[in-house]
């Protein structure tokens, strides 16, 4: 599967991985030069949420600021410029599209190349060759960026052997590959050593489901980490209430003064929600990794 | 042309121009400045937002505070202006308001960038939306009238059907056309409870009917 094969890929990332304390790295070893080239990220969007893009909003500026693309650009499912409205914005002849998905799946295989009417990992568009990236959820460096997360939200007289750590994400009956993602990062996590009690799975619409999180752990402390791109609808607003630190669905995060009261208490038990996976600064490094990942293994 | 470049030839110094919401001017030094319509007469009180990010921010909301996931509804907020002096930078602004939209115009005007009817953007839906491609060409016309016309500032320049192409679009004078060239999120969306409305109205049960 992709992932272990990125793993195995990505050494300097592996060897860093195998020591996750110190993972206040930077990931990219060289910085790309691409003046004739286009970066496009593609998100989800919220017709909704209002935080649903703004992730990839942020880790555009970021990079654009970097100044390796000639363009930085960002296009939606659910919010605008759309898949469907974007090349006309793009002034490029070469554009890396990188996903900021999590799992590789029902919108990475299907919805985005047909939206944009690509195919494979290039295409010919226009006169424009377009080159189509593996989705950000996937990338090796995820792995260290949970246990990163977990880590920093939990205070520091917690042991880890008292905690255990659930990866939640949205899982559907629909696509299994939608799971994967997230036992892939379960796997890995334990394969590092970290001394958690324990690392589990778990998901909104189907089992284990997240609003059993009492049940599925016996450590004193459980940390809880929101495998998705943004702090919107599902990991902001839907997961809290399930996990029982919210009676109701509240605002948007944006729109509210505290983001969240780390930690709660239930009864003996501690619990820790972090934001998002995705909202860590460290993706856009991450998005420019898949484009230098694409030209390594993917560019004939 | 770059697009930078077709923005300073619709507007040249010393001209104005009207793009959606937006009222556009160009002084005679040559920089770009950009307000709310409403606030054309009255530039001395506006509140300049002058980065990209901060104009994106703005138009996230309207003037009650409700969250605007469609840039071109007819709800943007005024009290505000932006200026600069350079053209790229500029449309950098514009397209944090309305995004793509005056790239859409220029392909389109171009004859790089054609229209997508309903038809094949509803046929090509998976998943829950796949069923929004058995919407009747009536029903099409509801949401088109109920749904876009009042909802949104851009004309409409694709057909429901293929075989019945509309006439193409052109510029008004001092105008930057606002153009849809397919139907967007919110209508794929609306077509789809129209068209499961319009099935369920003629599979219910027939109230009386012997079992």
């Amino acid at each position: 599967m992709a992932y272990r094969e990125k793993l195995a890929n990505f050494g300097l990332i592996a060897k860093l991985l195998a020591r996750p304390v110190t993972l206040r790295f930077r990931i990219l070893v060289m910085p790309l030069s691409k003046p004739d080239s286009a970066l496009l990220i593609l998100g989800h969007g919220s017709t909704e949420n209002p935080d649903s893009s703004q992730p990839s909003w942020d880790h555009a500026e970021t990079i654009r600021k970097t100044g390796q693309f000639g363009s930085v650009h960002c296009a939606f499912w659910k919010e605008e410029p759309s898949f469907r409205q974007i090349w006309p914005m793009i002034e490029e002849r070469e554009i890396y599209v990188v996903p900021n998905f999590i799992s590789e799946g029902y919108f990475t295989r299907q919805v985005l190349p047909r939206e944009l009417e690509i195919e494979g990992h290039t295409s010919v568009r226009d006169g424009r060759t377009i080159h189509y990236c593996d989705p950000v959820g996937i990338h090796s460096a995820m792995t260290g960026l949970l246990i990163k997360r977990a880590r920093e939200i939990i205070d520091d007289s917690v042991k880890l052997e008292d905690t255990t750590l659930i990866i939640v994400g949205h899982g559907t009956n629909l696509n299994k590959k939608s799971t994967e993602a997230i036992t892939d990062q379960v796997e890995a996590i334990k394969a590092s050593g970290e001394p958690f009690a324990q690392v589990l799975d778990a998901y909104m619409e189907e089992p284990p489901f997240i609003a059993d999180w009492q049940t599925l752990t016996d450590s004193p402390n459980v940390v809880v980490v929101p495998f998705f791109i943004a702090d919107a609808l599902h990991s902001y607003q839907d997961i809290p209430v399930m996990l029982g630190i919210e009676t109701e669905i509240t605002a948007a995060a944006s729109q509210r003064e505290v983001f969240r009261q780390n930690p709660y208490h239930f009864g003996e038990r501690t619990l820790y929600y972090s934001s998002a996976i995705g909202t860590d600064s460290s993706l856009a490094e991450v998005i420019v990794d898949q484009v230098s990942y694409f030209d390594d293994h993917y560019r004939s | 042309m770059t697009l930078a470049g077709e923005l300073e030839s619709h507007l040249p110094a010393g001209t104005t121009l009207v793009f959606g919401q937006l009222y556009l001017t160009r002084n005679d030094e040559s920089n770009f400045e950009a307000c709310h319509l409403d606030d054309m007469g009255d530039k001395v009180s506006l509140v300049p937002v002058d980065s990209v990010t901060d104009l994106r921010e703005l138009a996230k909301f309207d003037a009650s505070g409700e969250y605007r996931p469609l840039k071109t509804a007819p709800t943007l907020k005024g009290g505000w202006k932006t200026c600069c002096d350079d053209a790229a930078e500029f449309l950098k602004r514009l397209d944090a308001i309305y995004p793509a939209v005056f790239a859409t115009w220029i392909a389109y005007a171009r004859g790089e960038h054609h229209p997508t009817s309903l038809r094949r953007t509803l046929d090509r839906q998976t998943g829950m939306y796949r069923f929004a491609g058995t919407i009747s060409d009536q029903l099409a016309n509801r949401m088109m009238r109920e749904l876009c016309h009042p909802g949104c500032i851009r004309t409409i320049a694709w057909p429901i059907n293929d075989d019945h192409p509309v006439s193409r679009l052109k510029a008004h004078p001092k105008h930057i056309p606002v153009i849809c060239t397919e139907a967007c999120t919110f209508a794929v969306d609306a077509a789809r409870t129209l068209a499961k409305e319009a099935f369920e109205k003629a599979n219910a049960p027939v109230a009386g009917a012997a079992d």
